[in-house]
């Protein structure tokens, strides 16, 4: 029941080639493309995008940014994190001695320093009336006379330590700003007041990994926000941020379009992003010799004119840190790497893209190969269809990769290839399995037809032996008889044919002979033959004395039911075999041979000839005698002998009177009939033979009285 | 096997080409039928032009034999007229010139039917 509902519903779908099916399956692929983000395609879509990343980085020559690293080395030489500000502020003060076009700080310092008076006081009450050096102070009198950036981590909520308000420098937006929807912060961890004051700017770090969710085997940093809102304000990151104090503007760029944020950046230098403002960031392989360490630094072993112009920035790269983010292209770098990055890409203006019209572009190739599958593929052989399929995904994997290398575009071909794919197989596989089904049929039609064959061919066999079976056997019906010798040969060019001959006796000394061509040949005609020849057997036999009568009666018996119109043309002879005296009817019929001792001669016919049994009903039929001599043969044909073909030319009856004109050593009619059959054969070679062959022989020996010897024609 | 009708003022005049053998006696009598439609009381004779005719069997005789039946249903008139000697004996022995009424000539079979 549940497998015949289960039927029923699915008949629909599978019918015109499973054309249904696949436009359900092409309208399915339309809304997961057009809702990916919440879809597993993510995966896909990633990892083909990290896969052209990794066959085509970003070049990464130009060495715009430097990092300066609080690495293993300088934790060994300088004791561990955090280190006292006087520290870090000598370190900002020899960087910025270098004249560096920014100094950025991948770090925050929300609290005082431990070694501050405050907390130095707190610990040690004697210190109390000690003036102490204030680190604070130290760093923001570093960071007020370099171009320096701080950073703050923006906040979802407002934990402990964070607030909504820290300084920061103006985000012009050309367009409505209320529109946009950059990623939104309740807050942020911003340093204290007094280093915020003192630095030059202050940007945002964060630089989340996608979530690992979507990812199990690790969380990838693709997107980088360029901008995002905290408190409502908008506020751009470290990248930016360093470089509109490198160029000393007053703000920070975005471009809104549509509720889209469209580009980020200072004065020329801006990249194209994401409409959330987050950059996709091409990557490029890390590079190790663009990293010191904050120890050479501060000994003097790197020599300052190695930040002139340059961007700077400070931050970890010590195992023990933790700060390391895994890229596109598979390698685990610093945290801090990727601002660098933002910086070299900004400067040079390489940025992956995204828009809105490439994913419209996706959906409407989406549309038309489908449809185009869904139209080509159930009228293609399968072979054709299979390579359409690979053709359609080439051509998009083609795109994909032209896309990326000239545009920087990144195209979905593989997210497209895979929602193609369940519409190329419910094609192909509904057309095979149709396919299949024709084949079925197919040969159940040829088996069936097989065996119809085989019925008919058994049934026309059995309608042979029926036919031949009606015919006398005249070398077993007349045992003992002197008088006369018989022989016959009939041969339809079919299964059975329309052929016939007789001979019986019509009392002791009268012999009738009768052949019969009924028009046509095969099945329709033997049945015709057999109703003849039994026809004429028992009128001849009912006027024994009277042939031309008896020939009336089977003309009229014939013709009575005879809707078809076959006729028969006949020869019918009764032979007095004591005295050799013959009468005939001839019916249309070809006349018969007449072999006289050398001589070959017609019977004449011409005189009392009448048409065809049946052809002209009515017609009164006159008989015709002759008197045979001891040792005459008469031979009865039908047209299969002089109508026999070679392909260009007929028997005829000139070469079956050379024929019968031979010697023949041995002249029994048996021996004759063998000869005319054997000739015929011969002379068609092996040619399907056109009519059905009928030979019936004669010989007059004489009265049993006067038994003369066995006569030969063999010449004297 | 081919049939094309001819012009005679006083006869439907058939020009018949080829052979009338087993294989094409059916396509001979369908095409033979429009004429033969025509060929009824009161109309002119339909005369058949056999000069194009290379031979004839039994399956085409029987073609005629029903053809002339159907004319003379319809009381019409039709003959043969013109022959190959081949085709003339094949008349001759089978007789047939005493089932369908044939002419040496087109001139002495529009003179005998028209």
């Amino acid at each position: 029941m549940l497998r015949r509902l289960w039927t029923l519903a699915v008949a629909p779908l599978r019918a015109h080639r499973g054309r249904p099916a696949a436009l359900l399956a092409l309208m399915v692929a339309c809304t997961a493309l057009a809702l990916i983000e919440h879809t597993p395609l993510t995966l896909l879509q990633n990892a083909q995008f990290d896969r052209m990343q990794r066959l085509s980085p970003r070049d990464r020559s130009d060495m715009p940014a430097l990092v300066v690293a609080i690495d293993e080395k300088s934790l060994a030489a300088l004791g561990q994190w955090p280190w006292p500000r006087q520290t870090l502020a000598r370190l900002i003060e020899t960087i910025g001695a270098g004249e560096p076009l920014a100094i950025g700080l991948d770090m925050i310092f929300p609290e005082p320093d431990r070694l501050g008076a405050a907390s130095l006081k707190h610990l040690y009450p004697q210190l109390d009336s000690i003036p102490l050096p204030d680190p604070d102070a130290a760093l923001a009198a570093a960071l007020a006379a370099t171009p320096s950036v701080l950073g703050v981590a923006a906040t979802h909520g407002l934990p402990p330590g964070s607030r909504p308000g820290f300084k920061t420098a103006p985000v012009i937006t050309r367009g409505n700003p209320d529109t946009a929807p950059p990623a939104s912060f309740a807050g942020a961890l911003a340093s204290l007041p007094a280093l915020e004051a003192a630095a030059r700017g202050q940007a945002l770090l964060n630089a989340p990994a996608d979530p690992a969710l979507l990812d199990p085997e690790r969380g990838i940093l693709r997107r980088v926000p360029l901008m995002a809102r905290v408190a409502g304000l908008p506020v751009a990151s470290l990248g930016p941020e360093m470089l509109r104090v490198a160029l000393n503007a007053p703000a920070v760029q975005a471009d809104i379009h549509n509720g889209r944020i469209t580009r980020v950046g200072v004065d020329e230098y801006t990249l194209p992003t994401q409409a959330d403002g987050n950059l996709i960031l091409h990557f490029g392989s890390f590079q190790p010799d663009r990293y010191l360490s904050a120890v050479d630094v501060l000994e003097g072993r790197i020599p300052p004119e190695n930040f002139r112009q340059r961007f700077v920035l400070l931050g970890f790269d010590g195992t023990g840190l933790q700060d390391r983010v895994v890229t596109p292209l598979g390698e685990k770098v610093p945290g801090v790497d990727i601002h660098a990055q933002v910086l070299e890409s900004l400067l040079s203006g390489a940025a992956l893209t995204r828009p809105l019209w490439l994913r419209l572009a996706e959906g409407a190739l989406l549309v038309s190969l489908g449809l185009g599958l869904i139209a080509a593929v159930p009228r293609l052989r399968p072979t054709l269809a299979v390579k359409l399929g690979l053709g359609s995904a080439i051509l998009l994997l083609l795109i994909g990769y032209t896309a990326f290398h000239l545009g920087r575009l990144l195209f979905d071909s593989a997210t497209l290839i895979a929602l193609l794919n369940p519409i190329f197989f419910i094609l192909i596989g509904n057309t095979l399995v149709e396919a299949d089904q024709q084949r079925r049929l197919a040969e159940q039609a040829l088996q069936a037809s097989r065996e119809a064959a085989a019925r008919v061919a058994g049934e026309l066999d059995a309608a042979r032996r029926i036919q031949m079976g009606l015919l006398p056997d005249p070398t077993q019906g007349f045992a003992g008889e002197t008088r006369f010798a018989l022989a016959a040969h009939l041969e339809p060019a079919r299964e059975v044919g329309g052929d016939y001959f007789d001979c019986f006796m019509l009392d002791p000394d009268h012999l009738c002979l009768a052949i019969g061509d009924v028009s046509g040949k095969g099945l329709p005609a033997s049945l015709f033959m057999a109703m003849s020849k039994s026809v004429a057997g028992a009128l001849l036999r009912q006027h024994p004395d009277n042939l031309a009568a008896a020939v009336a009666e089977l003309d009229a018996a014939l013709s009575r039911d005879n809707r078809e119109m076959l006729f028969v043309t006949s020869f019918i002879a009764v032979v007095n075999v004591e005295t050799g005296i013959m009468d005939y009817v001839c019916a249309g019929h070809d006349a018969p041979w007449l072999l006289r001792g050398q001589s070959v001669q017609r019977i004449p016919v011409a005189q009392t000839s009448g048409p065809p049994l049946c052809a002209c009903e009515g017609f009164p039929y006159g008989h015709a005698q002759l008197t045979l001599e001891p040792g005459d043969r008469l031979l009865l044909t039908t047209d299969g002998v002089t109508e026999a073909s070679n392909g260009h030319t007929w028997f005829g009856n000139d070469r079956l009177e050379k024929l019968l004109q031979e010697p023949l050593p041995a002249g029994t009619p048996a021996a004759l009939v063998e000869k005319i059959r054997h000739a015929v054969r011969d002379f068609e070679a092996g040619a399907p033979p056109a009519d059905d062959l009928t030979l019936l022989c004669l010989q007059w020996r004489g009265p049993e009285t006067a038994l003369p010897p066995p006569q030969t024609n063999a010449p004297a | 096997m081919e049939l094309e009708a001819g012009i005679h003022p006083k006869a439907n005049l058939v020009m018949v080409r080829g052979r009338i053998d087993h294989g094409s006696s059916m396509t001979f009598s369908e095409l033979l039928h429009p004429h033969l439609e025509k060929c009824k009381k009161g109309n002119p004779p339909l005369i058949l032009d056999f000069s194009g005719v290379e031979y004839v069997s039994s399956a085409g005789l029987r073609a005629l034999m029903i053809a002339t039946r159907f004319a003379r249903n319809q009381g019409g008139r039709l003959g043969i007229a013109g022959f190959q000697p081949l085709v003339r004996e094949v008349f001759g022995i089978s007789r047939f010139d005493l089932v369908i009424p044939c002419f040496d000539t087109l001139e002495a079979a529009v003179g005998e039917l028209a």
